[in-house]
């Protein structure tokens, strides 16, 4: 085999050519990825060629498995650095607008303020492991990974547009719900493990509002799913081009579900399960530093998540009515999810924090009603042949 | 029915609606302070306006005083003291040296300072890193911009001309009162004459005594006299005392 050009090496495939492709449709981080492999696979094969013409180890470097894994480990990493990205920005715009609610100006450091949570990371990375002695070791340190890990796990598993996307499985959304449900149970081992009464307390607390919160939130779901008669996420937004949002023949379901995902994401009207007031710092107590730092992340990654679903479900996703997906639909997905994100800190700014009572009284007496009266709105709008 | 007064007289209509006005009231709150500006200030960037006589830490102009220690006297913690320095004619005089670690800001020795050279002045980053350091001397004690609001006058409407109905002459008790003789008290021992600080007593001899000596008494000056009391306080045989002006 005699002089190939570098051209011969990189030469940009179609990703969907790709015997190992693992979806249906377009994938863009997937497409990323593999374009960035064949660039510098391409070139490191076209080099080893140079000096050692007719290797296999160059056209290994260019088969279709090495530009598969590669695009693979590239969509894993892109996805949650663009996760993690969104989440710094949503600390960030909570910490400026309830700067602004509370007449202060919020932080300081870096362009705007930006760099405050990094600042936060790098102290909270600093501060001593310090662990209970009569801890339960295994729950403890289990418990703390597995709240982290589902939170992480959910907020990389939003799509941010019909091309951004780690599964699109016909049953994408009940998976996000099926794993955001199980952090309840996680933080309730978490709050046993601690050997701290302030802990179990606050984990029975979580558990119980989570619980509580959860069925109104699936029922709505169901109404959603009932609508746009598809569990997929993309059929759902489709649907919602179509028609209309369906904040507007469900506006009392909008309504549940945004009181709903503050409180299932733990937040400040209905942070009774850390409490600081009460109960030290809650379920999260004796989690000291950098474990403490991840689990207020892995909080934020809930909040995200909790946001992409109400923009999902209810405002359309990443189309624009009457124009369909942008050219960037992922960045306007991202501005609904920081619009959503702004009810929350306002809820957060403007109420005082629910007794646990209460907090029952209006999950089992006022929201669930409302979400059954909302499935039955829907139900006859279906009936009636208007979607 | 002891209880009665923690329920509400007019229960609500619409349940839940309570949280409408909180929301409401956040988001006016927001959009002002977005559009104008927080209460907050970005203190080391800015500082927050201060009034002409704020009272931050005293300051001396050294030319004008003349020592008299009324600063020391009036000083609720007596941080006051006065030290010996050198004046810009080499001569050594005493000038106040504030313990600034111990003031409490309270600008009275400006108020009384008959000299008018103990002013207040909106100085108050004061921090430093041993106590010693706290410790203002005279030259230390000067600051530049001093204006007239710093001088802070403390002047009082005399009885006389309230029953008069004169309301718009208000006077300073030092430029009114003033020290009085008692001349069968006095054993004419110059000690007022030596801690006057503006030499407004002067000895004079008014005869002699029996075995030929001069008997002197001292002779005031009301014009230089600032009432700052040193020769009322030195007197051994308490001869000279203030008159009060009402």
């Amino acid at each position: 085999m005699g002089y190939s050009g570098l051209l011969e090496w990189v030469k940009f495939n179609n990703p969907m050519d790709n015997a190992y492709y693992p979806y249906d449709v377009y994938n863009l981080p997937y497409d990323a990825g593999a374009k960035l492999w064949e660039l510098l696979g391409g070139l490191l094969g076209w080099l080893i060629n140079l000096l050692v013409p007719g290797n296999r180890l160059s056209t290994w470097l260019i088969s279709d498995a090495v530009v598969n894994a590669f695009a693979i480990i590239f969509l894993a990493v892109i996805l949650f650095a663009v996760g993690f990205v969104v989440n710094l920005t949503m600390i960030w715009e909570e910490r400026k607008v309830l700067g602004r609610m509370m007449d202060r100006r919020g932080t300081k450091i870096g362009p705007l303020g930006y760099f405050q949570c990094l600042g936060d990371g790098l102290k909270t990375f600093m501060k001593e492991n310090v662990a209970p002695a009569d801890k339960d070791k295994k729950i403890y340190w289990w418990a703390l990974s597995l709240v982290i890990g589902s939170s992480v796990l959910i907020a990389c598993m939003v799509p941010l547009s019909h091309r951004w996307f780690v599964v699109d499985y016909s049953t994408g959304l009940l998976l996000i719900f099926g794993i955001f449900a199980l952090a309840p149970f996680f933080i309730l081992c978490a709050g046993w493990a601690q050997n701290n009464k302030y802990s179990l307390l606050g984990g029975i607390r979580a558990a119980t509002l989570m619980i509580s919160y959860e069925i109104p939130m699936l029922i709505l779901l169901a109404s959603v799913v009932l609508m746009a008669g598809s569990f997929n996420i993309n059929d759902i937004v489709n649907a919602q081009f179509d028609t209309m949002w369906y904040i507007v023949p469900q506006f009392i379901g909008f309504i549940v579900f945004v009181v709903c995902a503050i409180a299932e994401s733990e937040r400040v009207p209905f942070d009774l399960a850390e409490a600081e007031a009460e109960l030290v710092e809650g379920w999260q107590t004796e989690y000291a530093g950098m474990k403490w730092g991840l689990i207020m992340l892995g909080d934020y990654f809930r909040g995200y998540t909790a946001c992409a679903l109400i923009v999902i479900l209810y405002l359309g996703g990443w189309m624009l009515p009457g124009i369909g997906a942008t050219a960037v639909p992922e960045l306007v997905f991202l501005l609904k999810i920081f619009a959503v994100f702004f009810i929350f800190i306002w809820a957060r700014a403007s109420l005082p924090r629910v007794r646990i009572d209460q907090i029952l009284n209006i999950g089992w007496k006022r929201l669930m009603p409302l979400s059954v009266v909302n499935l039955c709105i829907v139900l006859l709008l279906k009936m009636g042949g208007v979607f | 029915m002891a209880m009665k007064y923690l329920k509400d007289e007019k229960p609500r209509k619409f349940r839940g609606t309570g949280v409408i006005k909180p929301l409401w009231t956040v988001l006016k709150h927001m959009f002002k302070t977005t559009i104008h500006r927080p209460v907050t200030i970005l203190y080391p960037y800015e500082k927050e306006w201060v009034p002409d006589n704020y009272r931050g830490r005293p300051g001396l102009r050294f030319d004008r005083c003349v020592g008299c220690g009324i600063c020391v006297r009036m000083c609720p913690t007596t941080c006051i003291k006065l030290v010996d320095v050198e004046d810009d004619d080499g001569n050594t005089v005493k000038r106040p040296q504030v313990n600034v670690g111990r003031c409490m800001m309270c600008g009275y020795c400006a108020e009384y300072c008959p000299m008018d050279a103990m002013t207040t002045t909106p100085d108050y980053e004061l921090a430093e890193f041993t106590r010693e350091d706290l410790v203002y001397g005279p030259r230390r004690l000067h600051f530049e911009m001093t204006t007239e609001m710093m001088e802070v006058p403390m002047e009082e409407h005399l009885p006389s001309n309230v029953a008069k109905g004169i309301m718009d002459k208000p006077v300073a008790f030092y430029n009114t009162d003033k020290p009085v003789l008692s001349k069968e008290d006095c054993i004419g021992c110059s000690k007022c004459e030596k801690v006057c600080p503006t030499n407004a007593i002067k000895m004079v001899v008014i005869g002699q005594n029996e075995r030929g000596r001069d008997i002197k008494i001292p002779e005031i000056d009301n014009s230089k006299c600032i009432c700052c009391e040193n020769c009322v306080l030195n007197c051994p045989k308490d001869a000279l005392h203030i008159e009060e002006v009402l």
